[in-house]
């Protein structure tokens, strides 16, 4: 079996939990007999050096089986390329590849008429969606957060995403939506990381027997050596992801502030993570402010410390030096590798009540959750962990390991194999 | 160019007019204001120097050489034809010449142009002086009039002066003439000449003169002219114009005409109606002033340029070519490139699309680059069978769409706007069966049910109305006929049989139209008198009506986004009033005649073997005003 894996952006240049879980999945591919897969990668012109002249499709850093779309004149209303050049490069690369199974990860940069025109070149080949987010549904950034408050939206309709955007007419949303369906409807079958992803979709209007739960796996990167030290206290937290506004790093140093003031500092939070790039110029300006103000206290009186961005080599280390793993994400969170990643640790995690990390988090018997946005229900969640003896103790003996590459790899061949055999398992 | 009035002392010398006029010419004078032009008030100096004659220049109070009085000046020995009676003026010709004056009080004379006739021509009597050329048409000036300058001081301007060489004009100023009515308009250049008679202009309020004036009562001081030709009207210098009033006043004003090309005039001059303000309900007055000229002159000059905009389309092709497509659907399109790709994904795929052609024809030259590329790549992605028609310009609905239809390679035109999509997925099936199965009478005309975004019915067929509104433009109120196009069920609910039922309506609308393509030209095609668009679809019903045959409704259903495939500018609300003026003139009185309401008395729509009689069983939404459908 040949799979094309298609994805946003390659985890070497971009980091992001979409285009790893689909480089884990590629990798673990590979390993399977029988099965080649390939992996085509979206980027943008702010790489221009990965960019030749009159290329389309190129190979990416002499790895095998690894190409580069080199996407340009994005139109991010209708999530197209405007290049029918870039248009026609990928049909040809399906043509030359000529998977069974296409699995997007992805459409953005690629565009989402790109399924319509796979289906038309490979009439016969399986196509399958993994949905990281919800941009089919949502055109703020697929996160479903009202922007007017960032309250979190539970369902999309013309007149409401017109309120979330009121230079935009009304019917632009109803003629996005039969725009974005119209293109869904080639795709043989769908896949969440987290359940109830299920019923948002399917509330949109999707199949509901197309959509299936696939866990997203990674490997173990603990090598099954988690180190815990003895200690007295538990009170080292560490946030780990990207600092970009809905990952809620904002409110995790809203949550330091108050406890501060409170007068409560007995604790150390490291910040492990980059792309503020990508946050909106508030939220920038408010982590750059308390980094300078952060820098300026004494040793001594710093409770923040901002390590900068880590690859997985360097988690292990990471996470020794905490003791919680806080997920502070403002909006529907749909999986949260983090959260994996710190039970390879055994590291409990204090999270948002929402989405998937209400889904995956079991308050009280592997972690806790706290009110989404809410950060006085963070700051009290924390000054718990910090001084109530044993909690910290029973819960990281309550986690369960996540799941491997191996079994997310089983699902998935499974949907591309025979859907129901996927369901049913 | 809106001059500021500056009041100043005038002092005018008549010595041909009887001396008991003096004084009251005098006292006319003294109340008069200058308007002030930077041009012409420098040309002014130097024309009196020129002449001999002192004056005060900028500050207008110049005093003419008691030797010539240009504007009264005497009528040559040789002094051509006599003055025809419609443009004599009666009252200035008894004024110059006292003792007529006082043989007509005394009944010795009829009237002073029996004597003008009889005696006074031959005479060389005084008579002001009128424009005799023919009006309202574009003539040369042979030998080259001189521009020569004049000064009068009155309370006027022209502010604007825009003239397509070899297409039209435009004239745009005040003048305060409550006391002496305009009577016509002359404009000079050096190679020719135009006389727009007063009926023909539209008086506006001007509210800013109003207030400089000072007397602020709401009045028509403004006017806007226009006049359509096909040559001449070159001005490589400054012109005349001279705005005629009754009593042989005329001031004589120096301008600048600004050339523009013939859609930047079209452009203008709607913008400027659609701005306007008038005395009154501006819908209703205008379709008075349009009727008396002006109307029919707009028109005209629209279907000159949309004549040359189709003329030399460039067409590409796109995707496989079918020799005999089943029908051809014509989509135009207006400074939105998007629907060309939503529309080929929305409706590809579809059951029996393949059959169908589509042709995309952009009035919209600006975005050509755009579509040609979105082309490309929806050839690629959807394979649909196209044809981009690219025109120079906005031909406007009609003149866009007829030039697509001549190019289409099937048998049945489908005229889709470009914000309505498939809601039956079926809806190409659907539209063959009812080619194949239906009665030639039902299928030579129909349209389809369509629905807004939020699921309700937006259009189950259309029928027409007449509102009457007054018009005081006049001076009495004159009541005004306007046909009104409202939708069959716009509104209601989205399962309303009674207005989405298969049955002959008076109207479809263009948004989804499919025609035989054969009757499409026996009708003469979308009437291009209309400007941009609005009407031509009812206007095509009302053609086939006119022939026997109705527009049916069939079972159909379409998304219509109404009013969002296409961007709307001022110029095009311009568009929409004359339009409809036009669409009232040209079918109140058949409407009136059995096609009015939503109950139709007209045969065509109550013969017994019709599935529902239109009677007053069918329950409509209350009429509201006239939309815009696009």
């Amino acid at each position: 079996m040949k799979v094309l894996l298609v994805s946003l952006y390659h985890p070497e240049l971009v980091r992001g939990g979409s285009q790893q879980i689909c480089y884990e999945l590629f990798v673990g591919l590979q390993s399977r007999d029988g099965i080649s897969s390939t992996l085509l990668a979206s980027v943008d012109p702010s790489f221009k050096s990965l960019y030749k002249s009159g290329a389309q499709i190129t190979g990416f850093d002499g790895r095998e089986g690894e190409f580069l779309f080199l996407s340009r004149d994005y139109d991010y209303l209708w999530h197209k390329v405007s290049s029918s050049a870039l248009v026609r490069s990928f049909g040809e690369f399906l043509k030359a590849v000529e998977p069974d199974v296409i699995h997007f990860h992805h459409f953005l940069l690629l565009g989402i008429d790109l399924l319509t025109l796979a289906r038309r070149v490979l009439p016969n080949v399986r196509i399958v969606m993994t949905f990281h987010e919800f941009l089919s549904i949502c055109d703020a950034n697929g996160h479903m957060l009202r922007r007017f408050d960032n309250s979190l939206c539970t369902r999309a309709s013309a007149v409401r995403c017109h309120q979330c955007f009121p230079e935009r007419q009304p019917e632009s949303f109803f003629v996005r939506e039969m725009w974005f369906k119209k293109h869904l409807s080639v795709v043989d079958a769908f896949t969440v990381p987290s359940a109830f992803m299920i019923d948002r979709y399917v509330a949109w209007g999707l199949d509901a027997s197309k959509i299936f739960h696939v866990t997203n796996g990674q490997p173990d990167y603990s090598n099954g050596h988690v180190q815990i030290d003895a200690r007295l206290k538990r009170n080292r937290f560490g946030f780990f992801g990207q600092l970009v506004d809905n990952k809620g790093v904002w409110l995790l140093l809203e949550a330091v502030q108050q406890l501060r003031a409170e007068g409560f500092n007995d604790f150390k939070l490291e910040i492990n993570g980059d792309n503020l790039r990508f946050a909106s110029e508030t939220r920038r300006a408010e982590i750059e402010a308390f980094r300078t103000n952060e820098s300026e206290l004494s040793p001594s009186e710093r409770l923040v410390v901002f390590n900068g961005s880590y690859s997985v080599d360097q988690l292990a280390q990471r996470m020794g030096r905490v003791d919680w793993c806080i997920v502070p994400s403002v909006w529907w969170e749909v999986f949260g590798l983090v959260v994996s990643e710190a039970w390879m640790f055994k590291r409990p995690v204090i999270a948002s009540n929402v989405g998937g990390l209400g889904e995956r988090i079991s308050h009280e018997k592997d972690g806790l959750l706290f009110d989404v946005g809410d950060a006085s229900s963070l700051a009290q969640t924390i000054r718990r962990a910090c001084t109530e003896e044993g909690l910290w103790e029973r819960l990281s003996k309550g986690i369960t390991p996540p799941a491997t590459t191996q079994v997310m790899v089983d699902k998935y061949l499974s949907v591309y194999g025979n859907g129901a055999a996927a369901l049913s398992s | 160019m809106t001059r500021r009035a500056k009041k100043v002392p005038v002092r005018l010398r008549r010595d041909k007019a009887g001396d008991a006029d003096k004084g009251e010419l005098a006292a006319d004078a003294s109340s008069a204001t200058v308007s002030h032009d930077k041009t012409f008030n420098a040309a002014l100096d130097e024309g009196l120097e020129n002449s001999g004659v002192e004056g005060d220049g900028a500050q207008g109070g110049g005093r003419l050489d008691q030797s010539s009085d240009r504007i009264f000046e005497p009528m040559e020995k040789n002094r051509g034809e006599l003055i025809p009676a419609e443009l004599f003026d009666e009252a200035g010709y008894l004024r110059l010449n006292s003792d007529v004056r006082r043989a007509v009080e005394l009944g010795q004379i009829e009237s002073g142009y029996s004597h003008y006739l009889m005696h006074g021509h031959a005479e060389g009597r005084p008579s002001p002086r009128v424009p005799t050329e023919a009006r309202n048409v574009m003539l040369p000036s042979v030998g080259g009039e001189p521009v020569d300058l004049t000064s009068i001081q009155a309370n006027c301007s022209i502010d604007t002066l825009l003239i397509a060489p070899s297409g039209g004009l435009m004239i745009v100023g005040w003048i305060d003439d409550l006391t002496y009515p305009l009577s016509c308009i002359r404009i000079v250049s050096s190679d020719w000449r135009v006389v727009l008679d007063a009926p023909r202009l539209v008086r506006e309020r001007r509210i800013d003169v109003e207030k400089a004036i000072g007397d602020g009562v709401p009045g028509s001081l403004g006017f806007f002219g226009f006049l359509h030709f096909d040559r001449g009207g070159e001005a490589y210098a400054a012109v005349k114009v001279e705005l005629w009033q009754k009593d042989g006043i005329v001031v004589a004003l120096h301008c600048a005409a600004t050339i523009v090309s013939d859609a930047d005039l079209r452009n203008a001059a709607l913008v400027h109606l659609a701005s306007a303000s008038l005395v009154g309900n501006r819908q209703i007055e205008y379709m008075g002033y349009f009727g008396q000229g002006v109307g029919a002159e707009l028109v005209r000059f629209n279907k000159a340029i949309t004549k040359r905009l189709v003329a030399t389309p460039y067409v590409e092709h796109f995707g496989p070519q079918h020799r005999s497509p089943r029908g051809t659907i014509i989509v135009c399109l207006y400074g939105k490139s998007e629907f060309y790709f939503v529309q080929n994904c929305l409706f590809g795929g579809l059951p029996g699309i393949e059959e169908y052609e589509f042709i995309y024809v952009s009035n919209s030259p600006e975005m050509a680059e755009v579509l040609l590329r979105e082309a490309h790549s929806a050839s690629y992605i959807y394979g649909l069978t196209n044809s981009v028609m690219i025109l120079s310009g906005n031909a406007g609905f009609g003149g866009a769409n007829n030039a697509a239809a001549r190019i289409a390679r099937s048998n049945r035109l489908l005229f889709v706007n470009p914000d309505v999509f498939p809601r039956d997925r079926d809806w190409a099936e659907k539209h063959t069966r009812i080619l194949d199965a239906g009665t030639h009478e039902r299928t030579r005309l129909f349209g389809a049910s369509l629905y807004y975004d939020d699921g309700s019915l937006m259009h189950g067929g259309m029928y027409f109305d007449i509102d009457v509104g007054l018009a005081f433009a006049s001076g009495i109120p004159r009541p005004q006929q306007m046909c009104r196009v409202e939708h069959y069920g716009k509104g209601a609910p989205t399962k309303s049989p009674q207005f989405t039922q298969t049955r002959p309506v008076p109207a479809v609308t263009g948004a989804f139209l499919s025609i035989e393509n054969l009757w499409f030209e026996q009708l003469g095609a979308f009437t291009e008198d209309f400007i941009f668009g609005h009407y031509e679809d009812a206007d095509l019903c009302l053609k086939s009506i006119e022939k026997g045959v109705a527009p049916w409704l069939q079972d159909i259903h379409m998304w219509h986004l109404e009013g969002k495939g296409s961007t709307r500018e001022l110029a095009h609300e311009g568009g929409s009033l004359v339009n409809r003026w036009l669409f009232s003139q040209t079918w109140t009185h058949t409407i009136e005649a059995g096609l009015k309401g939503p109950a139709p008395s007209h045969a065509l729509f109550n013969s017994p073997s019709l599935p529902l009689a239109l009677g007053p069983d069918i329950e409509t939404i209350k009429p509201k005003s006239d939309r815009r459908r696009r």
